[in-house]
């Protein structure tokens, strides 16, 4: 009977302070949002365990601790039971939703930390002289088999399968090795016996069971489970491969858009997905602005679309910067897998899959930026990767920006509305309420102006519950959970 | 003008983005340097289209443009010639006239025959493209002045004038050689016009007797070919790699250290030597560098 020891010794300990909980609804019967509950991702340098080898600490400056600490995805799993954020660290964080208990039916299903492990180390290519990033660029989940849970986590260069799971019995009565594990004299044994399963405390432990490695050139952006269950892709800027689960030292390239003269270079891959439904389709999007839908059927490799989704520009919003704000920053399909969603700097846009030529719907994010462009510029916010979730039942989309602010836009009303992850503006049993930006001269009690807007402060990523009104956002290294009021 | 400026600063911080990017940990991201190039691209196009204007001519290149023909005669026929080929273009192009060093007189009669103009175009057109809403105004002579990152853009402009996909730098001097009647859309001859750099920089003498003789028919066409560019932001001319001028190259090659051949010689700016880095190892990486390697930059590839 093996062990299975987890292979990743932690190197930091992460402290998680649930700060308080509070009551909050939103004013409007159709974003329903309330529990409020925030967790501090904070990272403890503790020194006697710190067992990073010469290489590591080569490559990491202490003053890196706050860095590492900002959540770069997150995601809930098929059911919503489970919510993985991953972070610059490399760590990945796995919540777990309290069981509703008819003792405390106020504290409905809330999301406590139920695994910790560090995915992803910072890595040196002595080829290349290059230094890779551990920072976890995103966390897939795969639908759930058996009592383990299992997660794809990446950062640049390499996907690691992870398998999250509990153990609550451990087996005692070894003949060869004592409770401590210390090889027993054999001249002393003098009975055999069997050895038996015994309770302990739970643990829950996280394994890597696969690693896909050495497959991509540049920096990996995405990655998506196919609804076969059986593949999945990895997607970097040039280039997307198909994994089979079990298997690490082979993918197959199926979307190859490195010209054979990179000086020829025009449009990158900036992200791709599978269809939920159809294990045959998937679609990328380029930083041209531009969506490929393709058919893994039609060939080996899908360098040929089957459909093209583009909006030709507007000529009038020209500008120096018109190419790095059409960049699309993520795609997601529905739900029901009829239509997608792009978002690019400024907007996000649904498109019907039967019609190509232009978008169904247009939404504005945070048009009052577009004067600014030339600023966002000089601070690197304009490169800014703006992720959009949808809710469960594809009628709202969500979205963040910056000063710590999300929007929402109901697809069937047309109403938006735009919300604050903050703890200072939020007090037990408080309204959360909307807030609104100021574009005008004349500001409102309550308005915000544009100068005002803190840049440093973003949401990039973002994520809703698979079938309840429980969203996700990240600010920066604070995870916000918003939830249904409780009746 | 202020366009002018603005572009130039814009180039000047994408530079400063692209160098940056070496040193930044996890590797030179490709997407990242690809919208920085495209936005360098950019200003170039709106900055080089004053740049033939004059702004940093050398001194030698100002007395050749400012012999004989390219005088007063040709400012009255060059100015209502420019509007009518500039039907969408913005007035800057011919503001940007009024900057030759030499020839004050030149200038100022430019100047008012200019503005006018200007001011009726100015609100048009290119507000989109220009209407950055962060520079003023500045004189010509503020803006000779701009010297500490002359010799950065000098050198910008240099690499960068392969990559023109267009834009028509309007000397209405040199338009004026030949009547603006000329509707040409032959890219092929305007590409070839532009590999020899009309390229105001100290430098970069040799070229000149080359550029005389084509700057005349380019110009027109290029006066043509930009309202168009402006517009179509797709509009890439794929230009083949021109010999550069060493001079310039080793220059940007020292601002940057290495890696940047790409940027030297590709219209989008890409950075194929970085690229190398990034590519397959081993052996291919081998093969990549070479593909990639121009004369100059030899001793710069370190693998």
């Amino acid at each position: 009977f093996l062990l299975a020891f987890p292979s990743i010794t932690l190197i930091r300990t992460v402290r998680f302070l649930p700060l308080f909980h509070v009551l909050i609804s939103v004013k409007g019967p159709w974003i329903p949002v309330s529990l409020f509950l925030v967790y501090k991702i904070k990272t403890q340098m503790d020194e006697e365990i710190d067992t990073r080898k010469i290489n590591n600490s080569f490559l990491r400056d202490h003053n890196y601790a706050t860095e590492a600490d900002i959540i770069s995805t997150v995601e809930f799993n098929s059911t919503g039971e489970l919510l993985a954020t991953g972070d610059k660290g490399g760590r990945v964080v796995v919540f777990q939703r309290e069981q509703e208990s008819k003792n405390q039916p106020h504290r409905r299903g809330e999301y406590n930390v139920y695994s910790t492990f560090q995915s992803h180390e910072p890595e040196f290519d002595y080829l290349k002289s290059l230094e890779i990033e551990e920072k976890i660029n995103k966390i897939r989940w795969l639908p759930q088999q058996n009592a383990a849970y299992f997660l794809l986590s990446t950062n640049d260069k390499t996907v690691k399968l992870w398998k999250v799971s509990e153990r609550d019995k451990r087996p005692e009565g070894y003949n060869l090795k004592d409770e401590e594990g210390r090889i027993r004299d054999p001249t002393t044994i003098t009975a055999l016996r069997v050895p038996v399963l015994q309770p302990m405390d739970l643990m829950v432990e996280a394994t890597p069971r696969r690693v896909f490695s050495n497959a991509h050139t540049y920096h990996i952006n995405s990655i998506s489970v196919n609804s076969d269950y059986e593949t999945y892709m990895s997607t970097d800027d040039l280039r997307i491969n198909l994994w089979n689960l079990e298997i690490t030292n082979r993918s197959f390239n199926i979307v190859d858009i490195k010209p054979a003269n990179m000086e020829m270079l025009t449009e990158v891959i900036t992200a791709a997905e599978f269809q939920p439904s159809q294990c045959n389709t998937f679609v990328y999007s380029s930083s041209k602005g531009s969506i490929r839908l393709c058919d893994m059927r039609a060939s080996a490799l899908c360098d040929n679309h089957s459909k093209l989704f583009e909006e030709p520009e507007d000529p009038s919003n020209r500008s120096f910067f018109s190419e790095i704000i059409s960049s699309i920053s993520d795609v997601k399909f529905s739900h029901s897998g009829r239509y997608l969603m792009t978002r690019d700097y400024l907007t996000v846009k649904v498109w019907d899959l039967n019609m190509e030529s232009k978008p169904l719907e247009t939404y504005q994010v945070h048009d009052y930026l577009r004067s600014k462009l030339c600023s966002l510029y000089e601070n690197d916010c304009i490169f800014d990767k703006f992720e959009c979730v949808w809710n469960g039942s594809d009628s709202v989309i969500m979205t963040g920006s910056y000063n710590n602010f999300f929007r929402m836009f109901d697809r069937n009303t047309k109403r938006d509305v735009t919300l604050e992850a903050s703890r200072e503006n939020s007090k037990p049993r408080a309204i959360l309420k909307p807030r609104k930006v100021c574009v005008g001269g004349k500001r409102r009690k309550d308005e915000i102006s544009v100068d005002s807007l803190d840049f440093s402060k973003k949401i990039l990523h973002s994520a809703w519950h698979p079938s309840e009104n429980i969203i996700a956002v990240a600010a920066t290294n604070n995870l916000y959970i918003f939830q249904d009021k409780v009746n | 003008m202020e366009y002018k400026v603005e572009a130039h600063r814009i180039m000047s911080i994408s530079l400063g983005k692209i160098y940056n990017s070496r040193v930044q940990r996890g590797g030179i991201k490709l997407h990242k340097n690809l919208l920085v190039s495209l936005v360098l691209r950019s200003a170039r196009q709106v900055y080089l289209r004053d740049y033939y204007g004059g702004i940093c001519l050398s001194a030698q290149q100002a007395r050749e443009w400012c012999e004989g023909e390219y005088m007063d005669s040709e400012q009255d026929k060059l100015v209502p010639g420019s509007t009518e080929s500039l039907p969408e273009s913005d007035g800057q192009s011919e503001v940007a006239v009024d900057k030759q060093e030499p020839g004050n007189v030149v200038e100022s009669h430019a100047a008012l025959d200019v503005e006018s103009e200007a001011s009726g175009e100015q609100d048009h057109a290119e507000n989109g493209v220009l209407d950055l809403g962060c520079s003023e105004l500045k004189t010509p002579e503020e803006s000779l002045e701009a010297s500490p990152t002359c010799e950065v853009s000098n050198v910008v402009t240099t690499i960068s004038s392969n990559c023109i996909s267009g834009p028509p730098p309007s000397n209405p001097k040199q338009a004026a050689e030949t009547p603006n009647g000329c509707q040409t859309d032959d890219g092929e001859s305007v590409e070839e016009n532009l590999h020899e750099p009309i390229v105001p920089h100290t430098c970069t003498n040799r070229k000149r007797s080359a550029e005389d003789s084509e700057l005349t028919d380019s110009l027109p066409k290029k006066t043509k070919v930009m309202s168009s560019t402006l517009i179509s932001k797709n509009d890439e001319k794929k230009v083949d790699t021109e010999e550069m001028d060493t001079s310039n190259v080793s220059s940007l090659i020292t601002i940057f250290g290495s890696s940047f051949s790409g940027l030297l010689s590709s219209e989008d700016g890409a950075q194929p030597d970085s690229e190398a880095e990034d590519s397959d190892s081993g052996q291919i990486c081998c093969d990549q560098m070479l593909k990639n390697l121009n004369p100059w930059s030899t001793a710069i590839v370190a693998f």
